[in-house]
């Protein structure tokens, strides 16, 4: 009697382990992909039809010359710039005052009544 | 009467064979608009990639380029081999073939080194080919690049690549698919 369930578990437990070793061949199948094909996609590119309308102002007149004469030298201003004072010492800094509180970004909504 | 028979069943036997092996290959036609412009074959094990006529648009300087169909094909298992069909529009001669090319390989193929002009005739076509080499993504390749002279203005421009490393036995099916083209005008 219990030769047979043995038998039985083991034939059972054999099963088992069979179909699932069989199942893990039978992957899922996933043909070549063309994820990378760097190739086909140069070939998409060309700069051949790029260079064609390049000077799409080419028969823009031509820009006038600049006038020969040189502009005027400019007025001297008639007052005349201070001369360089002695540098004004620094007036010593002023203490700070104490880092104040960030403010709270939003006051509890019930506040708890304080005991009395 | 007994030779007879035997010869004719060589004789079916070897058609047989040779007809196994042109069947082997796939042929596929290149249109433009409907119009069928060459074919060739697609070796056996090898994925086609048959793309179509589209617009792309460049992102600096927002122009939009034609772009001709691309026919690309590559063997299944090894994407160190491509060979790439176009038949750019507007380009009728070889030398406009070679101007397209000028303005192609840069992107194809960085510093490139042409090791070799040769003229010469496929699929009863005149046709230059160049041959050499360069890099790509940190990795040499040898290209192959053909223009070929197809009726009625149009080129086919060929560009054939094997990345180093890849298997030298493709190159026979580069070859088969160069025998296999034909002009359909």
């Amino acid at each position: 009697m219990t030769r047979k369930l043995i038998k039985r578990v083991t034939l059972a437990l054999g099963m088992g382990v069979a179909s699932l070793t069989l199942s893990a061949c039978d992957g899922v199948t996933v043909g070549v992909g063309y994820g990378y094909d760097p190739f086909y996609d140069s070939m998409l590119w060309n700069d051949y039809y790029h260079d064609v309308d390049v000077d799409i102002d080419i028969d823009r007149p031509d820009r006038p010359g600049r006038p020969g004469t040189r502009p005027p030298a400019r007025p001297v201003p008639p007052i005349a710039k201070p001369p360089n004072r002695p540098p004004v010492s620094r007036p010593p800094n002023r203490p700070r005052p104490p880092a104040a509180r960030p403010p709270a970004a939003r006051p509890p909504i019930h506040r708890p009544a304080g005991r009395r | 009467m007994r030779i007879q028979f035997a010869s004719t069943l060589a004789v079916c036997a070897a058609l047989w064979l040779s007809g196994g092996t042109a069947s082997a290959d796939t042929p596929v036609t290149y249109t433009d608009n409907g119009r069928a412009l060459f074919s060739f074959s697609v070796p056996d094990y090898w994925a086609l990639r048959t793309g179509g006529p589209r617009e792309i648009e460049d992102t600096e300087l927002g122009d939009t380029r034609a772009v001709a169909r691309v026919m690309g094909l590559r063997p299944v298992t090894d994407d160190n081999v491509w060979i790439g069909f176009v038949s750019p529009s507007g380009v009728a001669s070889i030398d406009g073939g070679l101007r397209y090319l000028e303005d192609i390989d840069k992107f194809l193929v960085k510093d490139p080194t042409v090791s070799e002009t040769t003229s010469t005739r496929i699929g009863g076509l005149p046709a230059r080919i160049i041959r050499g080499t360069g890099n790509r993504d940190g990795r040499g390749v040898n290209f192959t690049a053909t223009v070929i002279d197809l009726p009625q203005d149009r080129v086919a421009v060929v560009v054939a690549i094997l990345r180093n490393g890849a298997d030298p036995a493709y190159v026979d099916d580069l070859n088969a698919v160069f025998a296999s083209f034909k002009s359909e005008q």
